[in-house]
C-alpha cells in the first residue's frame, strides 16, 4: 500500500516539477513580453509627444504670421481696416410703412381713364 | 547443581543483526533530518535576507520618479498650447559593468565629440551604479550609440520642457531647469502651488496632470511682441515693454518685455537686461501719473472737473521752480490740465486735495506695496512714506517715486472700471469670481470723468498721434515722458516712455501700458516724446487686436460725446 502510495507521489512530484519549470519559462516569456511592451509604449509616448510639440509649433500665431507675410502679394491680403468693418445699423431701414397714399392716387387717376405711363411714354416719342 | 546466574560474569547481550541494522537507519534518518533542517533553513534564510533587500532606485541622489516627472502642459485662454512635455533620451552610464573604459571613452567620442576625453573618462570609472553622461539628447543620436553597442551604456526617457511659442511669452513662463523643477515665471509659481508636491507624491507620470489654462491670449501677446520688436528697432530703444489687462477680472491678456529671452534654453534668461520690466522694473513713471493724481483730487470731492487752474507762473519751491514742458501760461481748466500735461496745473490740482490725502490716495491705489500677482520676479515700488511740499509736487506728475508698469495697469484698470481695483491675475478667472475680490478706491462719477479725461486726450491732446492709428476703438490715454536720471541729474536725451490707455472708453474692458526706453526719435519730423513711439505703438496694436478681442470699430462722434460729463456739456 504504501509502495503505492510512494510510486504515486514520485510521479505526481515529477509532474509538479515540470509544471513549476513550464510556468517558470512561460512567465518569464510574458515578463518580456511585457518589458518590450512597455519599451514600445513608451517610445511612442515620446514620439507622441514630440508630435503634439510640431503641431503647437506650427499653430503658434507667431509661425503662421510669416508665412502670411511671405505669401501676401500673392494672396493679395492685408490686416483688415477699421473702415472694412459693416454693422446692421449701417443696412438702410425698410419704409416704415408702404406709401399709400401715393398708390391711392394712382389707382384713382387709372380709375379716371387717365395712366400716368402714357404722359411718359407720349414724352418720350413712343406710340 | 543449580546453575545460577550469580555465578557467571555479567551478562553480554549482543544486539542481532536486524536490531542494529534498525539502530543505524535511526542515527541516518537523523543525520538526514538535521541535514535538510540545516538545508532549507540556509534557502529560507537567505529568502528572508533577498526579502529585506531594499532595491537601490535612485539616479544621482534623485528617485526615477522625480528625474520623469511630468509638468502640466500651460495653455493659452484660447486652449493652444503655451508649454509641452517631450520626451527625450538621456545617456547615464553603469560604471561597474564597463568592461573597457578606453574603448568606451573612444566609441562615444565617435558620436559625442564635445565630451571632454578625460572627465568622461573619470566619470565611466570606478565603481558607481550610475552615472550621467550627457542629459536630453536627440533620437538621431540615441540611435548612434545605441548602435556602438558599448556595455554599461544605455538610455532613460526623460521629459524636458518645451515651449511652443519660442520667445514670445517667455517673460510669463519663465522657464524650468534640467530637472524640470520651475526655476521662474509661472512655472515657477505653479511649482508653489501644488505640481511640486504632485512630483514628491510620484503622482506626476504620465500625461494625467490636467492643463493649465492661462489668462494670456497668444494671438494678442504675439501681436504685442511683434510690435515691441518692431518699436524696438524703428525708434532705437533700448529696451520696450507691454501689458494688457482685463479690466474687469484682472486678467492679464499679454504681458511681454524685450529684451527677452529663449525659455527653450534657459541659459539665454541670464544674458544682462533680459529681465521682466513690467513686474521686476521700477520707473518714474512720468506724467501718466497724473491720471492718478486727477482720479485722487476728483474722487475727494474738493476738485470739481469744472474747476480752473491758475499755470500762467511756474512753482516756486526755494530754490527750485517747477514749469510746463510746453507751457500755456495761462488759466487752464482741469481737462485742460490734463490734455496740455501741465505740471504746474496737476500740482494746484494735488495742492487742492491736500498732500496728505494724495499720500493716502497713493496706499489705496496700492502704490506703496506689490502688486498681487503669480510672477515671482518682483521689486518693491518705492515711494517715500512722507511727503515733504516739494516731494508731493514732484509726485503729483509723477517724479521723485518709482513703481513698476503692472502697478500702472492695475491702477488705470481700476479708474475706468468703475473705481475697483482688482488684482491682476495670470490664470482664467470670470467677472463673479473677480467681483467678490473687488476693492473700492474710486466713486464711479469719478470713474465717468477720468474715461473722458483719457479720451479727450486722445482726441485733442497728446494721444491724438496713437488715435489716427487707431480710428474707431475709442482708446483714450495718457502719455509720459519720464527723464532719467543719469550721473544724479536728469537728463532730457534719455527719457523712458510710457502710454497708458484704455479701450473701448465707451464701454472699456481693456487697459494698457507700454513702456519705450531711451527711444530716438524715428525722423527729423517726429520728436521723442512719448506720444510718438509708446503711443504709436498703443495705436498700432488697438487697431491689430481689437477685432480679435471682439471690438467693433464706431466712428459716430456720439459715443464721445456721452463721454462728456453732464456739468461740462
Amino acid at each position: 500500500m504504501i509502495r503505492n502510495l510512494n510510486i504515486i507521489l514520485i510521479f505526481t512530484s515529477v509532474f509538479m516539477l515540470a509544471g513549476v519549470y513550464a510556468l517558470k519559462f512561460s512567465i518569464e516569456n510574458t515578463a518580456s513580453e511585457r518589458t518590450a511592451l512597455i519599451a514600445l509604449i513608451d517610445s511612442q509616448e515620446g514620439q507622441l509627444s514630440l508630435v503634439k510639440a510640431d503641431e503647437a509649433v506650427l499653430s503658434q500665431p507667431g509661425h503662421i504670421e510669416p508665412i502670411v507675410r511671405r505669401h501676401q502679394v500673392a494672396l493679395a491680403i492685408v490686416p483688415v481696416k477699421q473702415e472694412q468693418f459693416g454693422a446692421f445699423g449701417e443696412l438702410p431701414m425698410r419704409p416704415v410703412k408702404p406709401n399709400t397714399a401715393a398708390m391711392d392716387s394712382l389707382f384713382e387717376s387709372l380709375e379716371a381713364g387717365v395712366d400716368p405711363i402714357d404722359a411718359i411714354l407720349e414724352l418720350e416719342g413712343i406710340e | 547443581m543449580a546453575v545460577t546466574a550469580e555465578d557467571f560474569g555479567p551478562t553480554i547481550a549482543l544486539d542481532g543483526a536486524r536490531k542494529a541494522r534498525g539502530n543505524l537507519t535511526q542515527n541516518r534518518i537523523r543525520w538526514m533530518v538535521l541535514a535538510l533542517v540545516l538545508g532549507f533553513g540556509l534557502v529560507g534564510g537567505r529568502l528572508v535576507q533577498l526579502g529585506m533587500v531594499v532595491p537601490d532606485s535612485t539616479i544621482e541622489g534623485q528617485a526615477r520618479d522625480v528625474i520623469t516627472a511630468t509638468r502640466p502642459p500651460i495653455l493659452d485662454r484660447n486652449g493652444l498650447e503655451m508649454a509641452v512635455d517631450i520626451r527625450v533620451p538621456s545617456l547615464f552610464a553603469e560604471p561597474r559593468r564597463i568592461i573597457d573604459v578606453e574603448e568606451a571613452v573612444r566609441k562615444l567620442r565617435t558620436v559625442l565629440p564635445d565630451l571632454d576625453e578625460t572627465w568622461l573618462r573619470n566619470r565611466l570609472t570606478g565603481e558607481q551604479g550610475f552615472v550621467w553622461v550627457q542629459r536630453e539628447l536627440s533620437p538621431a543620436i540615441q540611435d548612434q550609440v545605441m548602435r556602438l553597442g558599448i556595455p554599461g551604456i544605455d538610455f532613460i526617457t526623460e521629459s524636458k520642457r518645451f515651449y511652443p511659442g519660442m520667445t514670445e511669452a517667455s517673460h510669463i513662463l519663465g522657464a524650468t531647469n534640467i530637472d524640470n523643477q520651475g526655476i521662474a515665471g509661472i512655472e515657477k509659481h505653479m511649482d508653489g502651488e501644488n505640481v511640486a508636491l504632485l512630483q514628491d507624491l510620484g503622482l506626476a507620470r504620465g500625461n494625467a496632470l490636467a492643463p493649465v489654462d492661462l489668462s494670456v491670449d497668444m494671438r494678442v501677446q504675439h501681436i504685442m511682441h511683434e510690435q515691441l520688436l518692431d518699436a524696438m528697432t524703428r525708434y532705437q530703444a533700448i529696451a520696450a515693454a507691454g501689458v494688457m489687462m482685463d479690466i474687469y477680472t484682472g486678467e492679464i491678456i499679454a504681458l511681454a518685455s524685450l529684451p527677452d529671452f529663449n525659455p527653450n534654453e534657459p541659459a539665454t534668461a541670464l544674458v544682462k537686461d533680459s529681465f521682466n520690466r513690467i513686474t521686476s522694473g521700477i520707473f518714474e513713471p512720468g506724467s501718466i501719473f497724473k491720471t492718478v493724481t486727477m482720479a485722487g483730487a476728483l474722487d475727494s470731492g474738493l476738485v470739481r472737473i469744472t474747476d480752473q487752474f491758475d499755470a500762467r507762473f511756474g512753482i516756486r519751491f526755494g530754490r527750485f521752480t517747477i514749469d510746463d514742458f510746453h507751457g500755456k501760461h495761462r488759466i487752464l481748466s482741469l481737462p485742460e490740465v490734463y490734455k496740455y500735461s501741465s505740471n504746474i496745473g496737476t500740482i494746484r490740482v494735488m495742492q487742492a486735495m491736500g498732500k496728505d490725502a494724495f499720500r493716502a490716495f497713493l496706499t489705496t491705489v496700492g502704490f506703496d506695496q506689490r502688486v498681487p500677482f503669480e510672477l515671482p520676479e518682483m521689486r518693491l515700488p518705492t515711494v517715500p512714506k512722507e511727503l515733504s511740499e516739494v516731494g508731493a509736487a514732484t509726485a503729483s506728475f509723477g517724479h521723485g517715486l518709482s513703481v513698476s508698469p503692472l502697478h500702472m495697469v492695475t491702477a488705470y484698470a481700476a479708474f475706468v472700471n468703475g473705481g475697483n481695483y482688482i488684482a491682476p491675475t495670470l490664470y482664467k478667472r470670470d467677472v463673479a469670481e473677480a467681483e467678490a475680490l473687488y476693492r473700492r478706491v474710486l466713486q464711479p462719477s469719478t470713474s465717468e470723468s477720468i474715461r473722458y479725461l483719457m479720451r479727450l486726450n486722445a482726441l485733442e491732446g497728446s494721444g491724438s498721434q496713437m488715435n489716427k492709428e487707431a480710428l474707431g476703438y475709442r482708446v483714450g490715454g495718457k502719455t509720459g515722458t519720464a527723464e532719467k536720471v543719469v550721473d544724479g541729474r536728469y537728463s532730457s536725451s534719455k527719457v523712458t516712455n510710457f502710454f497708458a490707455s484704455a479701450f473701448p472708453l465707451d464701454n472699456p474692458r481693456y487697459a494698457m501700458v507700454i513702456m519705450v526706453d531711451e527711444p530716438k526719435a524715428e525722423s527729423v519730423t517726429t520728436g521723442t516724446t512719448a506720444g510718438w513711439n509708446a503711443g504709436m505703438v498703443t495705436g498700432r496694436i488697438v487697431q491689430r487686436v481689437a477685432p480679435m478681442l471682439g471690438i467693433a470699430p464706431d466712428f459716430s462722434e456720439i459715443l464721445d460725446r456721452n463721454l462728456v460729463p453732464p456739468a461740462l456739456r
